[in-house]
């Protein structure tokens, strides 16, 4: 469904990730774990149209889609939910989610499943995006983005500033997305929630894939444990 | 002081209209457009030229506010080219210095060619008796055209998508990105709609005072001002500041003299930044 094919991306002084290659096919959950830093954030940025990159390819069923603008991307199905959210702070719930389906008019069927993964939102239909809670604004976040209704929805740390309880919750929305047939990418800090949602994953260290496997290997592997899982 | 206060509010009403266009294309795309009220004028002398030529009145205003759309979609096509591939300050300088740039030429251009061309719209029917004051006819059209204008204008960002996609590209240019919204034919439109914005207020102020070749810099001034206090990007807050000060502009053009109203809006204008930087209903950063 998305392959990455030698994708180099960078600021001025540099690239920051260096010939990354991977890909996600249909149905999958695929996880990016690396810590602070290691280019997760750079690297999703190029993929989704929000950064220039370099050099590489980026194929979404088939089409390169390297050079095209965010706004044409999520066109073609890929939504990206950003770590910082960007949700529109001084309109309603409502209205983000009614921006979420731009510039078609957002479907019932769409509003009530967003609804139904996250009945916070229908509670607070009316308030204001900026004066929620973060784990509010990360549901809301998760919820304008499907409703664009994609098939390939992509995940920059998706349990930034969530406490424990609150970062779980959002894993298990998005195992519920999962089963539903949703494709997921997803880069990450706190590597056992995204193992349990995964069937396999990459390891990013200093802008370049260290290593890859299924979950079940990388929970295996002595490095990852040791970097990623807290084991000593 | 009813009578001021009413012909406040009827300058004011315009003050507000005019500085929504440009509160707009600033909060939308960092672009500071001081050719604005140029805008205006030459939508004015459009109308003028066109009733010259015999066109209808109606149909005339109708060129003269295509001629505003027209004029802010030349903008984005030309001159506005470099600005666009700048960001923050840097986009916010050249776009003030390439505007004032073309501000010049126009009006030097329209000053030379038709030095004493000014646009009068003359209402017919009598002075209407308001709270005791006998209004003007043309006052009362002006303000009427006025406040249809905002009430459109304000339904359309509350209650169109479109509208919504405007303001969310406002609010979080990289959000409205995400969903699918191209920022830069969101601010191609607020071009057009503020050439729009600046055409009607040239035609409503015609109604009440003739608009001549030079108004242009002291509109864009106005606008600037209006803008200032109400707090940059904020629709309701230039509505808002625009029928403040057009109160205040008229009682102290009443009262101190036409001379220092200038001054005194001005003033007001710093004691706002000073009280509240961010405007009357700007948001801080």
């Amino acid at each position: 469904m998305l392959e990455v094919i030698d994708l180099s991306a960078g600021y001025e002084g540099g690239d920051v990730v260096n010939q990354i290659d991977f890909h996600v096919d249909e149905g999958e959950a695929v996880m990016i774990i690396g810590s602070n830093g290691a280019g997760k954030t750079t690297l999703f940025r190029s993929l989704i149209g929000l950064h220039r990159l370099s050099s590489g390819k980026v194929l979404f069923e088939g089409e390169d889609i390297a050079s095209m603008p965010a706004q044409r991307i999520v066109r073609l199905g890929i939504s990206f939910v950003p770590a910082e959210r960007h949700l529109f702070p001084r309109m309603s719930v409502q209205e983000n989610l009614v921006l979420g389906a731009y510039p078609k008019r957002p479907d019932t069927e769409t509003i009530e499943l967003v609804m139904a993964l996250f009945p916070r939102l229908a509670e607070r239909r009316r308030q204001h995006a900026g004066t929620m809670s973060g784990g509010e604004q990360q549901m809301l976040a998760v919820g304008r983005a499907l409703m664009a209704k994609p098939r390939l929805i992509v995940l920059d740390e998706p349990t930034t500033g969530l406490a424990p309880k609150l970062a779980a919750e959002a894993y298990e929305a998005l195992g519920v997305l999962r089963q539903r047939g949703l494709t997921i990418l997803v880069a990450e800090q706190q590597v056992p929630l995204a193992m349990q949602l995964s069937d396999r994953g990459y390891v990013i260290e200093n802008g370049a894939i260290r290593m890859e496997g299924t979950s079940a290997e990388l929970a295996q592997n002595p490095e990852v444990r040791h970097a990623y899982l807290g084991v000593v | 002081m009813t009578a001021n206060i009413l012909d406040g509010i009827v300058l004011g009403l315009q003050f507000g209209l005019l500085a929504a266009g440009l509160t707009l294309v600033y909060g939308l795309g960092g672009v500071l457009n001081l050719a604005y009220g140029q805008m205006a004028v030459v939508s004015a002398m459009v109308v003028l030229f066109s009733m010259d030529a015999d066109v209808p009145a109606l149909p005339a205003i109708g060129l003269g506010v295509l001629a505003g759309g027209l004029s802010g979609l030349i903008l984005d096509l030309t001159v506005l080219r470099p600005v666009y591939r700048l960001w923050g300050e840097a986009r916010v300088l050249l776009s003030l210095l390439l505007t004032l740039g073309v501000a010049f030429v126009v009006d030097g251009f329209l000053n030379w060619q038709y030095p004493q061309a000014g646009l009068t719209l003359r209402i017919g029917g009598g002075p209407v008796e308001i709270l005791g004051v006998p209004m003007r006819a043309g006052s009362l059209v002006a303000s009427a055209v006025t406040l249809l204008a905002m009430a459109a204008l304000l339904v359309f960002f509350r209650a169109t998508t479109l509208g919504r996609a405007v303001r969310s590209v406002i609010e979080d240019q990289e959000g409205a990105r995400l969903v699918g919204i191209d920022p830069h034919r969101m601010l191609r439109l607020i071009l057009i709609l503020s050439g729009v914005l600046a055409a009607l207020v040239a035609v409503t102020r015609s109604m009440v005072a003739p608009v001549t070749v030079t108004a242009g810099f002291g509109l864009t001034v106005n606008a600037l001002i209006v803008t200032v206090v109400g707090g940059l990007g904020s629709v309701p807050g230039a509505l808002l500041a625009g029928i403040l000060l057009g109160i205040i502009n008229t009682i102290a053009a009443s009262y101190i003299g036409t001379f220092l109203s200038l001054i005194i809006l001005l003033t007001a204008a710093a004691l706002t930044i000073l009280i509240r930087p961010s405007g009357l209903l700007g948001v801080s950063e």
